[in-house]
């Protein structure tokens, strides 16, 4: 008698687009073509409510005792702000662009656990509205999106909005958590045999680093986020210091968090400019060895940097000193980083393609809010200048001048790939120069704001010398960005409209997912070409001139 | 330029020397990096460049030679970021504090340990002198922070913390609250009054007076308004029973120039304003609406106007 009995192998062919199942496989689908797609809609999606959330924040900061919102909806809108923008909007388009790429770059059909795929997208998904759904449901959460104790606690924040905050961002970190696993194991155990590691290309080198960042920076989130909701609703004291509790301890637990979440929404958008640079030069990336290896180190420095957020709450010097040499170590790598991608254009032949349009604002942005953060890491710099305006402009250089311009460089490029489409060029060129131009006007101008001492999270100002000419610029450069989203819109929605025409490779480029059809098939690859070096299709165009082999 | 680093200077002084530093070394690699980035695409354009580059990955070498200079530029910054902390935060063992400032949501409540004066909001200190301030907070975490008199540094209930203040000459510094603190942080702004010793004496004598009093008949009917509406149950005035110490002390708020945590300039008719509806002035704020009476509200103007 046997112990267990045999489950037969689902023989059906799992829904999708494509097997004729039609609108069924946009709630049931597991391939990660789908999924990847899906993910970005879903970032599109929340960029269109956070960036207005950001405009209303910028309307409302145009002019000084400005009354246009109130200090209670002012304060739920610059929590969801952030909230959104980091967790709805950087994350799933950072990590959709991933699960489509990865197994087209490695050479799979699939990703490793293609229900886990499904399952992580549907909970950030399913995070992201529940979040959305506290504003009907008594307001939204209003204490920022670090969320600090005990201002976070039930005596300073009684509606459910800050409850609303923590079940979302769990369900969403159970995504993340999964999307990190999935991405470990699958390029762990299904490359292509001939593929060794390094010979990964830099945007899966980067997000495999990543993967391991995600895997242990969510585990610190919940654990925080489920502590302080069970002081909300089961009225323990973890973070309250008026029973025993440590507001302190809600600060180590969020950024050391917070800290790796920052890399982990930049060393993707690293590996998108070590695509886009090398293939619009020409040229092979400068030093691959040294990319690769610099991500590792900042992955490991990531995790021994979290208290220079802190430096304000009075940490004796010895604590200073480590994080503020740890935090401006973790700059000398990032900036190698930088060094590779302006070497690589050395001796190039560049092409100024959308795409590298936005990693060269990116090099010069990123560069820049690279520099700025480590103001921060410089102890007495830091005790005047954070939570001020110039960390707001900082940051934002980080997040948008790196991680959005990094995106909007794979969108412009991966979207031939995915769409059989090619995005106008010219919509394209207005879009980058009214975002671009936009971007840096609202966010430079705020660094010398910071400095004439605006602090950071006020819903007014006082009329203070050079504050209002200064605030209304920066609104000004706000509305650029918004008209060069709505030409990124129109050039979206006019290019779906068009016939498939983009040939299977339009760039020239050298990376396996563009052997593959514009699309894909269901299946990407029914044979895979024989990898000898970091870029096949270039020894596959180039048989007299091959790269170096690697195995 | 001056090394501040061997000669007296003030902690802020010291601060905005390293911002300087830092400022002329990113400069030059933020301008290195543009050139470099622009200048490459204007040589290596499309028409000025081969059709097929050169595929040789970069010298390794020049990426070691980089990364040593790298290294070298952060010793430096380390360096001085040590010395710099270990001078601004140089806390002696037995702190004996000469202020103490705690964060209310949101207002300051100001205490004068050597002498006892207890006030809210106007604080004052004597020039040419390092006081030492104990800060803390009643309720969430707020940040103290006047850029002119020294650092940043936040106020944690259930913790305390202490910094140096140091005003060079009188005159009054803006600050702010820099920790998000709830619905009105932005109306939690700082405005310090700095003085010169024998005047700051002057000051302390006349805060430590009881609270006046008047036979006024308006005056009279105010002070117990001020006891019958509850007004008690928050606000201390010192000389009387009411010691409550939950909303600012108001022995002395006539003799204040502005009021509400710097918003307001305290005259009459910001004064009626507040009290006929504080939640119009300052939503959010804890003082209830009492809904007074215009009767009322000018008798309790008038008691407040008397509390010089």
């Amino acid at each position: 008698m046997s112990l267990f009995i045999d489950v037969p192998e689902d023989k059906e062919q799992l829904p999708s687009l494509k097997t004729g199942r039609g609108k069924l496989a946009w709630i049931a689908s597991v391939d990660h073509k789908q999924l990847g797609i899906m993910y970005l809609w879903l970032a599109l999606f929340f960029f269109v409510v956070g960036g207005l959330e950001a405009m209303l924040i910028r309307a409302q900061l145009a002019v000084p005792n400005n009354d246009l919102i109130s200090p209670e909806l002012y304060n739920q809108i610059f929590t969801m702000h952030g909230t959104t923008m980091i967790f709805l909007v950087l994350m799933p388009a950072l990590i959709g662009l991933a699960t489509y790429l990865i197994p087209l770059m490695i050479g799979a059909n699939e990703m490793a656990f293609p229900r886990l795929n499904a399952f992580s997208f549907w909970m950030t998904c399913m995070g992201g509205f529940l979040l959305y759904f506290s504003f009907f449901a008594g307001g939204a959460p209003d204490a920022g999106w670090f969320n600090y104790a005990p201002l976070s606690e039930n005596n300073y924040s009684s509606s459910p909005g800050v409850d609303y905050f923590l079940v979302g961002l769990i369900l969403t970190g159970i995504g993340s958590i999964g999307a990190g696993l999935n991405f470990v194991t699958t390029i762990l155990t299904l490359r292509s045999p001939d593929i060794k590691l390094n010979m990964l290309p830099l945007f899966v080198w980067m997000v495999f680093i990543n993967a391991f960042l995600l895997l242990a920076a969510f585990p610190l989130l919940n654990a925080g986020l489920f502590m302080m909701l069970i002081d909300r609703q089961f009225d323990a004291h973890f973070f309250i210091p008026s029973t025993g509790g440590s507001a302190i301890l809600w600060q180590h637990f969020f950024w050391a968090f917070g800290h790796p979440e920052v890399y982990i929404l930049a060393l993707p958008a690293f590996g998108i400019i070590s695509e886009v640079v090398p293939v619009f030069s020409r040229k092979p990336i400068y030093g691959y060895k040294f990319v690769a290896a610099s991500s590792v180190a900042i992955a490991l420095l990531s995790y021994s940097v979290w208290a220079h957020h802190m430096f304000a709450v009075g940490m004796s010097n010895t604590v200073n000193s480590f994080f503020a040499i740890s935090s401006m170590l973790i700059a000398i790598p990032t900036g190698l980083k930088v060094i590779n991608w302006i070497g690589t254009m050395h001796k190039g032949r560049i092409t100024l393609s959308i795409p590298m349009l936005f990693a060269i604002a990116f090099l010069i942005d990123f560069t820049f809010g690279g520099l700025s953060g480590v103001s921060f890491a410089i102890v007495p710099i830091d005790w005047q200048l954070t939570d001020t305006y110039y960390l707001v402009a900082h940051f934002h250089y980080v997040f948008l001048g790196g991680s959005l311009f990094g995106i909007f460089a794979g969108i412009y490029y991966w979207f031939p790939k995915m769409s059989g489409r090619i995005l106008s060029a010219k919509l394209g060129k207005w879009h980058f120069w009214l975002f671009v131009l936009g971007f840096n006007l609202t966010f430079f101008l705020q660094h010398i704001l910071g400095i004439l001492g605006m602090p950071r999270r006020i819903y007014t100002y006082p009329d203070l010398p050079y504050w209002k000419v200064l605030n209304i610029f920066s609104s000004i450069g706000a509305v650029l960005m918004f008209a060069g989203m709505a030409v990124f819109f129109w050039n979206i929605y006019k290019t779906l409209k068009k016939p498939r025409t983009a040939p299977a490779n339009p760039w020239d480029a050298w990376t396996l997912e563009w052997a593959t059809p514009s699309p894909p098939e269901l299946k990407n690859f029914d044979e895979i070409p024989r990898v000898h070096s970091r870029r096949p299709l270039w020894d596959l165009n180039n048989p007299d001139n091959p790269d170096k082999r690697l195995n | 330029m001056v090394n501040h680093y061997f000669i007296k200077a003030t902690d802020v002084k010291l601060m905005d020397n390293l911002f300087y530093y830092f400022l002329i070394v990113a400069g030059i690699i933020f301008a290195l990096v543009t050139f470099y980035t622009l200048f490459y695409i204007f040589r290596y354009g499309v028409k000025k460049s081969i059709e097929t580059p050169s595929q040789k990955e970069g010298s390794e070498r020049v990426e070691y030679v980089l990364a040593v200079i790298a290294t070298l530029i952060t010793v430096v910054f380390v360096y001085l970021t040590i010395i710099t902390m270990d001078k601004v935060q140089d806390i002696p063992e037995n702190e004996e504090p000469f202020l103490e400032i705690t964060g209310h949501q949101w207002w300051w409540e100001a205490k004068y340990p050597e002498s006892n004066v207890i006030t809210a909001n106007q604080i004052y200190i004597p020039t040419g002198k390092k006081i030492l301030v104990k800060l803390t907070s009643a309720d969430v975490i707020h940040s103290w922070w006047v850029p002119d008199l020294g650092r940043k540094l936040d106020m944690i209930p259930g913790m305390k913390n202490y910094m140096y203040m140091y005003a060079e000459s009188p005159g009054e510094y803006l600050g702010t609250c820099s920790e998000f603190c709830g619905v009105q942080h932005a109306r939690m702004r700082i405005r310090v009054t700095a003085v010169d010793p024998a005047d700051f004496e002057v000051w302390q004598q006349q805060q430590l007076r009881p609270a006046l009093t008047s036979s006024q008949a308006l005056i009279l009917k105010g002070k117990k308004l001020f006891e019958e509406k509850t007004c008690t149950n928050c606000h201390a005035i010192n000389g009387t029973a009411y010691k409550e110490n939950i909303g600012p002390n108001l022995t002395h708020f006539a003799s204040r120039k502005r009021f509400l945590a710097d918003m307001k300039v305290n005259n009459e008719e910001n004064l009626r304003a507040w009290l006929t509806n504080p939640q119009a002035v300052k939503p959010g704020v804890k003082m209830p609406n009492f809904i007074f009476s215009e009767d009322e509200v000018d008798a309790l103007v008038a008691y407040i106007k008397n509390l010089k």
